[in-house]
């Protein structure tokens, strides 16, 4: 249960850290029907992290995701990514940041290679047919890129949702429970893809209800219990027990 | 950042980047759509089983008027027409595919143009068909103003399209979807119903082409609902 990661600094990471904070909340409180799911977060995740948010069921994880994702607004307080206060207008803002959900967001009737295309298209990107090909070469989707996605097993409609969400290629990347529903391979290629991408710069935020996991994944665990911050500490020096105790009590 | 008010400030005026946008949410709706055949097949038997059904009830009672005969056709184009929104917007909703639209970088008005242009596509194919069977089952007379109806048709269908549109939008999260859908579109779009009924019932019955107040109410409700529904629907596309 002990978990002693290491996580070294590349070169790419190293120059992220230097840009500062990417995602600052301010007194962010979230309130749905009257309950509140968010309580006075402030939080702030520097350039190039890898923070997993863990907590309990109802702890608050997937909406504080898409407070930061811009596509719900706060009850009240801010958010500002990248130094800019984020809201649902901030269209600019959107382009720098990827989301993967538990839901894999892909149109069905449409094959992978059209997927990417289609977001590739949206994003603005100048050549999106060679970006979408990057993307299913990188997902080892080649082969099946003209098959619709309907006829896909799980853990490769996950790839290609994770090829969805960095088509744009985004410094900030959102990651709502990306490991659900997959088998054993396809968790350990997405856990190497996730440390590929923060290697190379890229921020993480990741919501997941494995702690081990998350522990050893992450450098920073950011707990919430009650909609609250109970624990904020580098992964180096956590327990998976002691997150755990506090997730339960 | 965009917001309504810019989006007014800037004099209505689309940039060609959305214009481009449009066309790859249409395009994809299209594809989408003549791959699954969800839509247009299901949209069109309904539409031309009401214009039997009704067009064979009343005719049995010999109690068919032009006037019913119109009312029909435009009972078709709303039931085929709600449907039709429910299941383009369902669409988005499946695997929360809406949640990556909205996070592109593109204005929710853009999102709202390029669904009203793929429900106008597929309405007015199905109106296409249905109103074809009506005009041979009513037995109607188009030969004295056939582009005069065209135009009033398109321009109800426009109209009936830009409310349906954005309700279809406001619904989607809702259990209750098709049958609020209907709850709601059919009472706001009763005003645009009664003055189509009445333009056709010129065309059909005293072989006139309507004139100008009557597409003046039509152009009015269009412009209105447009401009409307695009400027609110950013506040009720919830992911």
């Amino acid at each position: 249960m002990t978990q002693v990661a290491t996580h070294p600094v590349t070169q790419p990471k190293a120059e992220a850290i230097e840009r500062g904070a990417v995602v600052k909340t301010v007194s962010l409180s979230k309130s749905i029907d009257g309950r509140a799911i968010l309580c006075d977060l402030n939080v702030e995740i520097a350039a190039g992290g890898y923070v997993a948010i863990l907590g309990g069921n109802g702890a608050g994880k997937s909406t504080l995701l898409r407070i930061l994702s811009t596509l719900v607004p706060p009850s009240s307080g801010r958010i500002e990514l990248f130094g800019d206060t984020a809201t649902a207008a901030s269209v600019d803002l959107r382009k720098r940041i990827g989301l993967i959900g538990h839901q894999v967001m892909l149109y069905r009737d449409l094959s992978a290679r059209e997927n990417l295309e289609f977001f590739a298209k949206l994003y603005g990107l100048k050549d999106p047919i060679a970006r979408a090909s990057r993307m299913l070469e990188m997902s080892g989707l080649s082969a099946r890129a003209a098959d619709p996605v309907r006829n896909f097993s799980r853990g490769m409609l996950q790839r290609v949702a994770i090829a969805r969400a960095l088509v744009h290629d985004p410094e900030l990347l959102l990651a709502d429970e990306p490991f659900t529903g997959l088998d054993a391979p396809s968790i350990a290629s997405l856990e190497h893809l996730l440390a590929h991408l923060n290697d190379a710069g890229k921020t993480i935020v990741l919501v997941n209800h494995d702690i081990e996991q998350s522990l050893r994944l992450a450098e920073r665990a950011i707990v919430l219990r009650g909609g609250r911050v109970a624990v904020d500490q580098s992964t180096t020096r956590l327990y998976a027990r002691e997150v755990l105790s506090e997730v339960l009590s | 950042m965009t917001t309504n008010t810019q989006r007014l400030g800037s004099g209505l005026a689309l940039p060609l980047a959305s214009l481009r946008q449009i066309a790859f949410l249409v395009e994809k709706d299209l594809r989408i759509e003549s791959r699954s055949r969800q839509t247009l097949g299901l949209v069109t038997v309904l539409g031309v089983l009401i214009v039997t059904v009704l067009g064979l009830g009343l005719g049995a009672q010999n109690a068919m008027t032009a006037f019913s005969a119109t009312a029909v056709l435009w009972v078709a184009y709303l039931f085929s027409g709600v449907l039709c929104f429910e299941k383009t917007m369902a669409v988005e909703r499946n695997d929360a595919v809406l949640a990556a639209l909205l996070m592109a970088p593109i204005d929710r008005g853009v999102i709202y143009l390029a669904k009203l242009a793929s429900n106008l596509v597929l309405i007015l194919a199905v109106a296409a068909i249905v109103t074809p069977v009506g005009v041979l089952f009513f037995g109607f007379d188009l030969t004295a103003a056939p582009v005069a109806f065209a135009v009033v048709m398109i321009l109800s269908i426009v109209g009936f399209a830009a409310v349906g549109t954005l309700f279809s939008a406001m619904v989607s999260s809702s259990r209750l979807q098709g049958g609020l859908l209907a709850m709601m579109v059919f009472p706001i779009t009763l005003p645009l119903v009664l003055v189509s009924t009445q333009l056709m019932l010129l065309t059909f019955r005293d072989h006139v082409a309507p004139g100008g107040t009557g597409l003046g109410v039509l152009i009015a409700f269009d412009l209105i609902f447009l401009t409307v529904s695009w400027l609110v629907f950013e506040w009720v596309l919830e992911p």
